[in-house]
């Protein structure tokens, strides 16, 4: 009887392990651009954090808005004081599910990852089709969808007007290494 | 006996797993951020809070090009009665040396003064309650004054022309849209009109910033002298004004009752007191360009497009 539930314990145990399972990216890439005939904006930020629980397909991200290097150095101080306030909001997140992802599939996988992307304290849902990579235990995770700064309630000066665009493209690649609790 | 200990410490193990698991990615997400340490950004706007210098460095490889201007009038009876009798402006560059330090260099139109600057940032002002709580600024100025004198008893060579202006500017941004600065200040005046004149000026400074918005604050700037210029009048400069910044161009708009420009000019020798009598009221404009010659990410697009 013992034996059997020290054999039952076992596994439930494991199981769970197993179940939690999850890969993260500590050094994930974000960048966005805005294209407008006045001037081209880039930035990025290389110090995002992504993680996927493998077993449910969630996945979340998390990255600091004053941690976007630009082009201009002044271009940051704006870009966090004038229009993302990164005083207020520090964050940006993004929470949700890849829809049919299939964690063992050796080969890419192309994917709709479907959630919520929290950002100057509004949170839109958004779709972004992604390619999903699988080499031995990592997990690598990029693609690039548009962002329309307007929905984010972020306001642009009439007379910058055009030096911004209103829809600003991100691109995103994710290495992510097996997880430890 | 032991098969119940057994299963109650069974219990709590799949109880304390399933907690864990319960935890959120985003949460596991917030434990994993490693922030460095956060220095506050932009307590004002520009080097300039209106007339004085705000604890403001620009970053390595930053230009600057600003005309400054200031327009009064005279209160004679042939006054235009436009704002602009008289007009002084200074034309100047000023550079980033490396991101805590910078230089600049300007002439005034009005008072014949040639000037010089450098700036360091001694200490940054921490968001994280670690840190400093201040930054702290150095300043350093001369002045050449380039005009004629008819002043009898006046020793005149060019280093009894040379004026500068020593100040510690300790500023701190209370949040985002609040900043207060002090800036003790020592003005040494190369030569005096009269010898009851002290060589010396100690004045204390105070500056302040209100955002009203992204991209337009309020500010407002005074300067508290304590052994003033004795064989003439002088008052304390003051202003209010509003700083508005379109990128690469920072607009300043203010009403002040310096005409000076130059630091140990305006501190030590503003002769009239604020008020719209003429010629009492001046209209200052400042307009400031920013050229970036240090561009970071100039690659960026094409080390993505390698990288896929």
């Amino acid at each position: 009887m013992i034996r059997a539930t020290l054999l039952f314990s076992c596994i439930l145990v494991l199981g769970h392990q197993l179940k939690a399972q999850k890969v993260i990216a500590r050094q994930g890439h974000v960048a966005f651009f805005s294209y407008t005939p006045v001037e081209n904006i880039k930035a990025e930020n290389n110090q995002v954090l992504g993680i996927v629980d493998l077993e449910t397909g969630e996945i979340a991200v998390s990255m600091l808005m004053n941690a976007f290097i630009f082009e201009k150095a002044l271009m940051r101080e704006h870009f966090n004081e004038s229009y993302v306030e990164s005083d207020i909001y520090p964050k940006a997140t993004f929470e949700g599910m890849v829809l049919d992802f299939d964690a063992d599939l050796s080969q890419d996988q192309t994917r709709i990852i479907k959630g919520n992307f929290s950002m100057h304290g509004v949170t839109q849902e958004i779709e972004i089709k992604a390619k999903i990579g699988h080499r031995d235990e990592n997990y690598i995770i990029s693609g690039t969808f548009d962002a329309v700064v307007k929905d984010y309630e972020i306001k642009i000066p009439p007379l910058l007007a055009g030096n911004i665009a209103k829809t600003v493209s991100v691109d995103f690649r994710f290495e992510c290494l097996p997880y430890e609790d | 006996m032991r098969i119940r200990e057994f299963s109650i410490l069974l219990l709590l193990m799949l109880g304390a797993n399933s907690i864990m698991a319960q935890k959120g990615l985003l949460d596991i997400l917030e434990e994993e951020q490693e922030e460095g340490p956060q220095y506050a950004m932009a307590t004002f706007k520009a080097t300039r809070i209106t007339f004085g210098h705000s604890i403001e460095t620009r970053k390595k490889g930053i230009l600057e090009v600003s005309a400054v201007n200031r327009f009064w009038n005279t209160p004679s009876l042939t006054s235009q009665s436009f704002g602009a009798d008289k007009l002084n402006t200074r034309i100047a560059l000023e550079y980033g040396i490396s991101d805590r330090l910078s230089t600049g260099f300007g002439g005034s139109t009005w008072d014949g003064l040639f000037d010089g600057y450098l700036k360091y940032r001694l200490v940054r002002q921490r968001n994280d309650k670690e840190g400093s709580p201040v930054s702290v600024t150095l300043f350093q100025n001369g002045s050449y004054y380039s005009e004629g004198l008819s002043v009898p008893n006046v020793d005149d060579n060019f280093s009894s022309r040379l004026s500068t202006t020593t100040q510690l500017l300790i500023a701190r941004k209370f949040n985002s849209s609040f900043s207060l600065q002090m800036a003790p200040t020592l003005v040494h005046k190369g030569f005096r009109f009269s010898g009851e004149d002290p060589t010396n000026h100690l004045a204390l400074g105070f500056g302040g910033r209100y955002k009203l918005g992204g991209h337009v604050s309020f500010v407002s700037e005074y300067y508290a002298v304590f052994n003033p210029v004795e064989s003439y009048d002088t008052y304390g400069p003051f202003s209010i004004g509003v700083n508005w910044e379109l990128g690469d161009v920072m607009l300043q708009f203010m009403l002040t009752n310096a005409s000076h420009i130059v630091e140990d000019a305006y501190i030590a020798g503003t002769r009239y007191n604020f008020n719209f009598k003429n010629p009492n009221l001046n209209f200052g404009f400042n307009a400031t360009y920013v050229i970036h010659f240090n561009r970071k990410l100039k690659g960026l697009e094409q080390k993505r497009k390698s990288q896929d």
